[in-house]
């Protein structure tokens, strides 16, 4: 028999007071998807010897829910782990995570530990989107679930050379001459190589006066730089990391030579430690990396909501593109309407999103699940600050050139 | 006639398996049929994830075994077995993507550069007395000459890493090496059981005694006769074989190869552990040793997770403290406590 419901004046006014209260967060739920939120694994190597890389991505996931949130987008459920540097544990992980119910993948800074996560991904016809890794070979696979937002290492070469001629038109000179020193282990030699390969396609308008190779462990480089300092250059060209960008400003200033500029083409000059450690005498290089575009409101959004959770953090290109990761992961779960794996990467391959951080024209995948349309900054240390000088879009600053003497900086 | 030709042909093997055991107490056979019969249905009864694990697991339990040969057998501590897995990593990798060759007939490739590179380092050290922890150094430079070179190789893409294709298979390519998880965890788990009874055959043979009286007293064992320096050759090369197929399965298994990580001293190191925590010199030693690594580090995560702890590194701060425990407690590894303790005949030889 059923059971009969009675319908007083109190029932039906305190229907509709809770109607009425719960309208606002429907609609809004409507407006968001109105559905249960994406699991999205990242794999980071937030221990072993990429440790202090891997948990400077982590602040870049760390800080994306609010700004997500702001956006409109849907609610992500981030599942961590760590990968430990190694490959074997990349793996690993990748299977854990997609067995504990991750409907997407981000990571993972090193070429090796996002190969071995792809093969996974693309196993399980789980999405990849992958924050760091410059290997071109990633996306020469044929995946279907493996999608990139990061330059390979070509495209970062090839523009590192576009945005010094671009400097060179805006300050009207060039130098004549360079030293280029770089680190001799793997990362150093391959650029170096690249270096020497890219270099004639440019017409660049400075001549290679002395190449000099250092162990990037070593404790002293005074000899290197007063052999560079011999060769009187115009200009320093660096392919270094960041103890020894380090030990060579303070063996520059030591010598009393300040080159007319310091072009690095890798890491160590821009990064905080670097910027921290060094203070007034780590002003005036200039590093082409791919970064953010300080003229782009989310790029704002990153800085501030960085300096809030991070004070005294500047934003690197670890939290641009890891953030930007999930970015892609929350745009395309909005538009896809559903967490399904298959889903969910046409809706990436599918991505355009011009409101970005990154330089360039936004976010896009080519059909090889490469975004070919990023581009790389020229960004110069100012004050313990970073100032984007170049390309001309994406520039907030003119460049200081010749850089000032480390004579009077004391 | 030919069933008698036949005979005579599968005779010596019937013997040789018959003689592995002969000394082996029906305990010890029984948990060896266990082990065996409980890892080969493993498949059906685990997800992915533990998979990979138990894949990783043999894969350090046949490694392990490999590099035993030297040290727990013969006496000489190699610290640059990740040569030889590079080795048959770039060679086979090389030989399918340039050329389309098989890994199998690629490991006929790598079986005499791989014994060509071990008798290299073997002959240096034992030519001109390079013995222990100079021995171990010579190993470790060749390893990192490996890693340097392959660095600059442009052949095999230097330091950009070489890759082979990989592409979701709709079935297992036993052949090719191409395949899920579960067509690798047999691959791997019959390369274990392979290793895991030649060093047992090594060890019954004449070869095996020999090395095990170099290993206790070099100079007595020269002095009773023995071609010390032909048997400690023989142990490097075996030992190097051995070791290049695991290259092999690495290569075909990740499908990505950097000199930088493949020929590294961490994965050198990642190769001794197995056997010197489960027991080096014994059998189930490596064997043993690589479950409870990986197991242990696995349970860390599980339990770091389920206690909702995610602090980076601590998980390696814990595994070291139960390393150093293990170390400390059980000096000669895991396993002669644990065969005492079950009443398993096999101790260290």
């Amino acid at each position: 028999m059923p059971r009969r419901i009675n319908i007083t004046r109190r029932r039906l006014l305190a229907g509709a007071a809770a109607t009425g209260l719960a309208a606002p967060s429907i609609v809004r739920a409507q407006g968001t998807g109105a559905r249960a939120p994406l699991k999205v694994g990242v794999l980071l190597p937030r221990s072993g010897f990429e440790a202090s890389i891997g948990q400077d991505c982590q602040r870049g996931v760390d800080i994306a829910p609010a700004i997500l949130r702001s956006l409109g987008l849907p609610e992500l459920t981030v599942m961590n782990a760590d990968t430990e540097s190694n490959v074997d544990v990349a793996r690993q992980r990748a299977e854990k995570l997609i067995n504990d119910g991750a409907q997407l993948l981000i990571g993972a800074f090193d070429s090796g530990q996002t190969t071995a996560i792809a093969q996974v991904a693309e196993q399980k016809g789980i999405p990849l989107v992958i924050n760091i890794a410059a290997a071109p070979d990633i996306t020469e696979q044929g995946y279907k679930f493996v999608f990139r937002n990061f330059p390979t290492a070509p495209m970062i070469l090839g523009d590192a050379f576009e945005n010094q001629m671009e400097l060179f038109r805006i300050i009207g000179s060039a130098p004549k001459s360079v030293v280029f020193m770089h680190v001799n282990d793997t990362f150093g030699t391959a650029m170096a190589k690249g270096i020497n390969a890219v270099m004639p396609k440019f017409n660049v308008p400075y001549k290679i006066v002395d190449e000099i190779a250092y162990d990037p462990t070593a404790r002293d480089l005074s000899v290197e730089v007063a052999k560079a300092k011999g060769s009187n250059a115009d200009a320093l060209l660096l392919v270094s990391r960041l103890n020894d960008a380090m030990l060579i400003t303070r063996e520059l200033v030591k010598q009393r030579w300040t080159p007319q500029a310091i072009l690095s083409m890798g890491p160590g000059w821009y990064e905080d430690q670097y910027l921290k450690t060094l203070g007034k005498l780590s002003d005036g290089p200039i590093s082409f990396v791919p970064f953010e575009d300080p003229n782009k409101k989310l790029a704002k959004s990153l800085q501030a909501a960085l300096a809030k959770a991070y004070p005294g953090l500047n934003l690197s290109t670890n939290h641009v593109y890891t953030f930007e990761a999930l970015l892609i992961a929350a745009d395309a779960y909005k538009r896809a309407g559903t967490s399904d794996p298959k889903g969910l990467a046409d809706a990436i391959r599918t991505t355009n999103i011009t409101d970005n951080v990154s330089i360039g024209p936004g976010i896009q995948f080519n059909a090889k699940g490469q975004n070919d349309k990023l581009k790389n900054g020229a960004i110069q240390n100012r004050g313990g600050k970073l100032a984007t000088l170049a390309p001309k879009a994406a520039a907030n600053a003119k460049p200081e050139w010749p850089m000032g003497s480390y004579a009077n900086r004391t | 006639m030919a069933a008698k030709t036949s005979a005579s042909f599968v005779d010596p093997f019937i013997r040789i398996a018959v003689s592995l055991f002969e000394d082996v107490s029906r305990q010890t056979i029984a948990l060896l049929g266990i082990l065996l019969a409980s890892l080969l249905i493993v498949p059906w009864l685990v997800n992915d994830y533990l998979l990979t694990v138990l894949i990783v697991v043999l894969y350090f339990a046949f490694t392990g075994q490999a590099w035993n040969i030297m040290m727990g057998f013969a006496g000489q501590l190699s610290l640059g077995h990740a040569i030889y897995v590079g080795l048959g990593a770039y060679i086979a990798a090389v030989l399918f993507a340039r050329f389309g060759i098989a890994p199998w007939i690629g490991f006929l490739a790598v079986i005499p550069v791989a014994a060509a590179c071990g008798a290299t380092i073997g002959f240096l050290a034992f030519r001109f007395r390079v013995a222990g922890v100079y021995f171990a150094i010579l190993t470790i430079a060749f390893a990192e000459f490996a890693r340097i070179g392959f660095d600059h190789l442009d052949y095999v893409n230097a330091s950009a890493g070489l890759f082979l294709p990989v592409a979701q298979y709709a079935r297992n390519d036993l052949w090719h090496l191409r395949g899920n998880p579960t067509m690798f965890y047999y691959v791997i788990l019959a390369a274990a059981a392979f290793a895991f009874v030649v060093c047992r055959a090594l060890l019954k043979s004449r070869i095996g005694y020999f090395w095990l009286a170099i290993r206790e007293d070099e100079q007595a064992a020269r002095a009773a006769g023995i071609d010390t320096f032909r048997y400690k050759m023989a142990a490097v090369m075996i030992s190097a074989v051995i070791t290049s197929f695991a290259g092999v399965f690495y290569a075909f298994f990740y499908n990505n190869l950097f000199p930088e990580q493949v020929f590294n001293i961490s994965r050198s190191i990642e190769i001794i552990l197995g056997p010197i925590i489960g027991g080096i010199g014994t059998l189930f030693g490596p064997i043993l040793g690589a479950f409870v690594l990986t197991g242990l580090a696995e349970l860390l995560n599980a339990a770091m997770a389920a206690i909702g702890f995610d602090l980076p590194g601590a998980k390696q701060v814990f595994y070291g403290i139960c390393l150093l425990l293990v170390v400390v407690a059980l000096p000669e590894g895991v396993w002669p406590w644990l065969a005492r303790r079950i009443g398993v005949s096999e101790s260290r030889q």
